[in-house]
């Protein structure tokens, strides 16, 4: 092998390979720290909620005129606005509850097991009634849903029934038994436990996106209007949309209805993610073509420098592929410098940004990977002008120029 | 001899136009991504309001329940304020101007030819809201002190809801109906769009501003509910609005501009004070922790720039560093190849200082270039990413980003071409002349 004279080639060239090795090391720590990056963002992004998210419709209604300030006459029109929205062709299911999944957000309280002395846990908290796992898709794991009868009942009665997601009960009941259990919050009500239903996931500003309970209660006052959450059968989404609004102006026309889907919700939600994530795989796939370019340049200038003594190599008897071997390698040793220096700065650029912007440490794999890549990236880079390199004729070795 | 090398360089760039696009394209590059990234986040990240950098104070108390402490990683006050104490702490005239408000949606009742009636969004706010965070007006203005003190019903409305309600003509005088009272038109805003929402930090930081404003005084009277975050503990005593409004729910944002450090020190005095009296009559249990930040100190706390933007603004700068490092090697190519040319102009008189200054001339024009195709193109992924995200403001390069981008793009020239500059001023002009 031509270690030797590489390294004393080198050696005489401090710059040029000292740009290559630059060029390597920096790309590496910054690909290696965007990667990092991306698979922090795609872990967020591929979270699913467990619903099915591309079927549901948010419906908010805002009563104005002044009879829907009357708690009986409100409760009577929602419930006939559920029967009307459960009717329109094409609804799979409606529930009366004002989540609104990947809104970013939704109303939370803290709740303890009845005679619990331990701190509260925080959960997010809805009201709803009989339909809502149907509507949401997810499926009760052990219980019951509410009945009508529960859903409708005295609001101020010693204990509500409640619904809960798995991993809020396994927060309190790591075996399983939650089923049955009374919790309580500061107020004088208890809640008991009549059903857990699992999956769950809607992110929060807390870190509580998968711990939810459902009290069995009607949603909605004058001040901050009535909640539906519509499920169109699989596809529909776009036929039963614009029915909805016309459809609950016929039951009462004093009041007005804002409508979303809940995909454009999620949409909108997830955008800030999806964005960095393509601007962070521009930035690499941009990062290694001008690397590439650089090293491709360099070498090539290598090659016209050297022209007459690979003349006088190949006139002296050594074969094509001894002057490809040489560039190739040459470059892998610059290359691999610049890798060595890389993982240093990878692992460094981690560490201010892990810092500065809370980002998550760097694992083995992605430094690694990139390892490969840019070794690839510089082989393939040198393979050009090594080629080129390995064509030069001996008799140009005799010539003057 | 600058327009000579300039010309020398162009002529140069003309010759080889394949070398010259690549190196142009390559310092481009790195023009477009790192200006694109750093005006993201300068946009992002600028003051919103310069003029009260120091004097405009937020004011926050841990009035939480003596069991818990308020959630968070960080022991921290609740981040808005109760009404109670708020009413209370208004009276103090320490602070040349305050406003208390918070964000709630209210009907409005147009005449039914011009439309249905439609929710508002609202901010409830005070006289000195506008001035504070310097609402640019269309017509008329603000509401008086008076106003704030005798209930007056005043509203100022944004320019979509007059252009709504008025076909965008001048309404000052005009009355609307708000939920069941008549208000009169003070003012209409011109386009107001501050990014974030510096006034209410708590939430949607980068949401337009709400599209009416009426005096704050009026909560009691019209039962206005907040639609903003509202943090709460305990049990009222008792039901009802003014139940709430006694309770320890927190939900209000409290500005006050503090025009000294002096004042400053009075008023974190005066909130002290107010904290012990508190204390004796049973509320404050917990530790004192009475907050009076500044826009910047808030923002900082509360994390309002996205820190992806900040470390896209990084990366994106090393990505010029390597794009630099690049153009290094390409240059340094491209000088020693017309290694033989130097000479002979070397051995016709030239010195090395004119050699040098030529090629610098020559990597400053290329600098240039770069820069300038690297702008066109960042406008370019600007406007890509204002499509993207439409609840932000417009991305736009202003003057201080374009001077930034130039200057980058001479640095990067620069730094990029003083080697190979300095390489090819040192050869001597005999060894290339010999072989011709």
């Amino acid at each position: 092998m031509e270690f030797g004279p590489i390294l004393r080639a080198m050696r005489r060239n401090k710059l040029r390979f000292g740009l290559i090795v630059a060029e390597v090391a920096l790309t590496l720590a910054i690909v290696a720290n965007c990667v990092n990056m991306i698979m922090t963002a795609r872990t967020d992004l591929a979270r699913p909620s467990g619903f099915e998210d591309d079927s549901l419709i948010s419906v908010y209604v805002f009563p104005f005129e002044k009879e829907f300030q009357d708690g009986d006459y409100r409760l009577t029109q929602t419930r006939e606005d559920l029967t009307a929205l459960r009717a329109l062709p094409g609804v799979a299911s409606a529930s009366n509850t004002r989540l609104r999944p990947w809104q970013g957000g939704g109303s939370s309280d803290t709740m303890r097991p009845l005679g619990s002395d331990k701190e509260p846990l925080r959960t997010q908290v809805y009201c709803a009634d009989q339909d809502i796992t149907k509507t949401l898709g997810i499926s009760l794991i052990a219980g019951r849903g509410f009945d009508e009868q529960e859903v409708y009942g005295d609001p101020n009665r010693a204990s509500v029934e409640v619904i809960v997601s798995k991993a809020y009960a396994d927060l309190w009941y790591p075996e399983g038994d939650a089923l049955g259990k009374s919790f309580g919050t500061e107020d004088a009500q208890s809640f008991r436990v009549v059903g857990i239903f699992d999956p769950f996931y809607n992110p929060y500003g807390w870190d509580i996106g998968n711990y939810a309970t459902f009290f069995a209660c009607p949603s909605g006052n004058y001040d901050n209007g009535i909640h539906f959450l519509v499920r169109t059968v699989p596809g529909q989404l776009a036929t039963v949309y614009p029915t909805i609004e016309p459809r609950l102006l016929e039951l009462h026309n004093g009041r007005n209805v804002q409508m979303t889907a809940i995909k454009d919700i999620k949409s909108e939600n997830q955008m800030g993610q999806s964005v960095i994530v393509w601007s962070l795989n521009s930035i690499i796939a941009l990062l290694l073509f001008v690397t590439a370019v650089g090293i491709v340049g360099l070498t090539s200038f290598t090659v016209t420098e050297r022209t007459r003594q690979i003349g006088t190599r190949r006139a002296l008897g050594a074969s094509r592929n001894d002057i490809l071997r040489y560039f190739l390698l040459e470059n892998w040793v610059a290359t691999t410098v610049g890798i060595v220096l890389g993982l240093a700065g990878a692992f460094g650029l981690n560490i201010v940004l892990v810092d500065a912007v809370s980002a998550q440490r760097l694992g083995l794999f992605v430094p690694l990977a990139g390892t490969v890549i840019l070794w690839m990236t510089g082989l393939l880079a040198a393979l050009g002008p090594a080629m080129r390199a390995s064509r030069i004729a001996p008799a140009i070795a005799t010539r003057n120029v | 001899m600058l327009t000579y090398n300039a010309r020398i360089a162009l002529k140069s760039m003309r010759r080889n136009p394949w070398m010259s696009t690549l190196i142009i394209g390559v310092i481009a590059l790195g023009i477009t991504i790192s200006t694109s990234f750093i005006a993201i986040y300068h946009l992002l990240s600028r003051h919103p309001l310069p003029s009260k950098r120091d004097t405009l104070h937020y004011v926050r108390m841990d009035s939480w329940d003596p069991l818990h402490p308020y959630p968070g990683d960080k022991p921290t006050p609740p981040p808005q304020m109760t009404y109670q104490d708020v009413r209370r702490l208004m009276q103090s005239d320490i602070p040349v101007r305050q406003t208390v408000g918070y964000e709630s949606r209210l009907y409005v009742y147009p005449d039914p030819k011009v439309s249905r009636p439609f929710r508002a969004s609202t901010r409830m706010a005070m006289s000195d809201f506008f001035e504070i965070f310097e609402v640019p007006f269309q017509y008329g203005g603000p509401w008086g002190r008076e106003a704030d003190e005798k209930l007056e019903q005043v509203v100022v409305l944004d320019q979509a809801t007059n252009d709504r309600l008025f076909g965008g003509r001048d309404s000052v005088g005009e009355s609307i109906r708000i939920e069941d009272r008549e208000f009169r038109v003070v003012g209409v805003m011109a386009r107001w769009r501050p990014a974030p929402r510096v006034f209410d930090l708590t939430h949607d930081v980068f949401q337009p501003p709400e599209n009416i404003f009426i005096p704050f005084n009026l909560l009691e009277a019209m039962e206005v509910f907040s639609q903003g975050n509202m943090d709460s503990w305990g049990t009222p005593s008792g039901d009802g609005y003014r139940a709430f409004l006694n309770g320890e729910a927190a939900w209000l944002q409290f500005w006050v501009e503090l025009a000294t450090p002096e004042k400053k020190q009075a008023y974190a005095d005066y909130l002290h004070a107010y904290t012990l009296e508190q204390k004796k009559a049973g509320r404050f249990q917990r530790p004192i922790d009475n907050r009076l930040s500044t826009v910047s100190e808030l923002s900082d706390e509360w994390g309002i720039v996205p820190p992806q933007a900040r470390a896209l603004a990084w990366i994106s700068f090393l990505f010029l560093a390597v794009c630099s490092l690049n153009l290094m090697g390409l240059l340094l190519a491209k000088f020693l190849a017309r290694a033989s040319e130097v000479g002979v102009r070397r051995a016709l008189g030239a010195n090395r200082l004119a050699v040098f200054l030529q090629h610098i001339v020559e990597c400053e024009v290329v600098g240039l270039a770069g820069g300038v195709v690297g702008l066109l193109l960042s406008v370019l992924v600007l406007a890509l990413f204002s499509r993207a995200f439409p609840n932000l403001p417009a991305f736009k390069l202003d003057t201080t980003m374009v001077a930034a981008s130039v200057v980058l793009s001479l640095i990067a020239g620069l730094i990029a071409g003083l080697y190979p500059a300095w390489r090819i001023c040192r050869i001597p002009p005999a060894a290339h002349l010999k072989l011709q």
